[in-house]
């Protein structure tokens, strides 16, 4: 099983070669500044600079078009209703339903934010292994047991999910089919989430004895860090300082 | 149910984050009182990956179908442990699928996660109540995923509907949660009820997996 978001960590762009600490630093900035704007006048600005990043770290098109699809539904759904449910300024009328000024340029303020702030997370975790992503958080002060956490998850997810494919096909091969909801089906289904459940149970033990015999909990963690270029640091504070514009420009 | 980017305001972003900040927080604490915390690490990293994977079973609904959210039963079994699974769990959502969305993690781990620590306190009511049988676990398995569930979906809708940009009048408001909130009952019944069956078949098959006082 794979899920890709690293797929194109080995490309050679300025946006890859950035020191993970000072990529995370400067994009979670980036992206929250992005939260803050309500100015519509600033949506362009936000459009024009998410677009420079992810030029500038070469991702294919295919990869963003791809990662929009699913979360595009959910928004999709909630900006066709908006313009015909918020709001006072009736803009037109279709039938016995109005379509408001204010809603419509709430789906626009939504829309543009959305993509951008998504656009910006795939550069932030596609243009580095995910283990590298990890690493700059803990150096950045991410408790241990956090991290540690993380990592393993990340690590035995795949895992987890080819058990439960070959369950799954398991299942379907001795004629279990789910298409009616019914007490045997729920009971079913949940000896199947049961098994999935008490099999990572059964292989966590496996893993704490392994990580015991190579010495974890022993306080012997050392984290490595690079140091950073003058390019690292000059890419930083030009994402920070247009961060900090965009904020103020908000404001004021 | 996830709260995508865009669509609430900086504030609640941020208080979200906070929030989450200080649950996080708490919950490492409580864990790093335990005897030994860090042998609940994998046990704890490997059951969030397992809950992650279970969230894609489907319960068909027709002419639908559901996912369940599952954070009722993760409160159950992890204990504190739930919030930091449950943050990390969405950061794999967020990162991986795109559902919720780095900004809104925080938000959107309180949604969960609130939940999920108040599901672990009522499955902890067996101890008061000195329940030792399959059929009282169940029972109390139900009202933990049914809580899980039915507080996040009360969160979801109200975050939702109050912070629209072109804000609703208050009484359309109020409506549409309840509305909303009542649409949802079938799958959060349906959800109680297949946490029972899970806390009884765990049990069954692996009763040192329920947690001990």
């Amino acid at each position: 099983m794979k899920l890709g978001i690293d797929d194109y960590a080995q490309l050679e762009s300025p946006i890859h070669q950035w020191l993970p600490k000072y990529k995370l630093i400067g994009l979670t900035a980036l992206i929250l500044a992005f939260s803050f704007v309500q100015k519509l006048a600033l949506l362009p600005l936000m459009a024009v600079t998410t677009a420079m990043f992810y030029q500038t770290a070469r991702l294919p098109f295919k990869f963003w078009r791809q990662r929009l699809q699913i979360p595009g539904t959910f928004l999709a759904v909630l900006l066709l209703l908006l313009p015909f449910m918020a709001g006072e300024t009736v803009l037109a009328e279709i039938g016995p339903l109005n379509i408001y000024r204010e809603g419509l340029l709430a789906v626009v303020q939504i829309s543009v934010r959305f993509v951008c702030i998504l656009t910006l997370g795939l550069v932030l975790f596609g243009t580095a292994p995910f283990f590298e992503s990890i690493r700059a958080m803990r150096s950045l002060g991410l408790p241990p047991i956090l991290a540690d956490m993380t990592l393993l998850t990340y690590r035995y997810i795949f895992e987890i999910g080819d058990y439960f494919q070959s369950m799954r096909t398991a299942m379907k091969l001795r004629g279990f089919e789910s298409h009616r909801l019914n007490w045997q089906t729920l009971k079913h289904l949940a000896a199947l989430a049961g098994s999935l459940i008490v099999r990572s149970y059964e292989k966590s033990e496996q893993v704490y004895k392994a990580m015991l015999l190579r010495g974890y909990g022993q306080n012997m963690t050392v984290i490595y860090q690079p140091k950073p270029t003058r390019r690292d640091s000059v890419l930083l504070s030009l994402t920070l300082g247009l961060a900090a514009g965009i904020l103020l420009a908000e404001v004021f | 149910m996830h709260i995508p980017d865009g669509i609430l305001p900086a504030p609640i972003v941020l208080t979200g984050y906070a929030g989450t900040g200080l649950v996080t927080w708490y919950s490492l604490r409580r864990i790093n009182r335990q005897e030994n915390p860090q042998a609940g690490v994998p046990k704890a990293s490997l059951l969030t990956a397992a809950f992650f994977v279970a969230s894609w079973i489907h319960i068909p609904v027709p002419p639908t179908s559901v996912h369940l959210i599952l954070n009722g039963l993760l409160g159950t079994l992890l204990g504190y442990f739930a919030f930091p699974a449950i943050l990390i769990g969405l950061l794999f959502q967020a990162i991986l699928f795109q559902h919720g969305g780095l900004s809104t993690l925080g938000v959107n781990a309180l949604m969960m996660g609130l939940p999920a620590i108040a599901a672990h306190y009522i499955f902890q009511l067996r101890y008061r109540f000195k329940i030792t049988q399959v059929n009282g676990l169940a029972i109390l398995g139900f009202f933990s995923g049914a809580m899980g569930l039915g507080l996040a979906v009360l969160i979801f809708f109200s975050l939702l509907i109050t912070n629209l940009p072109a804000g609703l009048d208050v009484r359309t408001e109020q409506a549409a949660i309840t509305g909303l909130a009542l649409a949802h009952l079938p799958v959060v019944i349906l959800e109680g009820f297949f946490t029972a069956l899970l806390v009884s078949f765990i049990y069954r098959v692996k009763p040192e997996l329920l947690p001990q006082r």
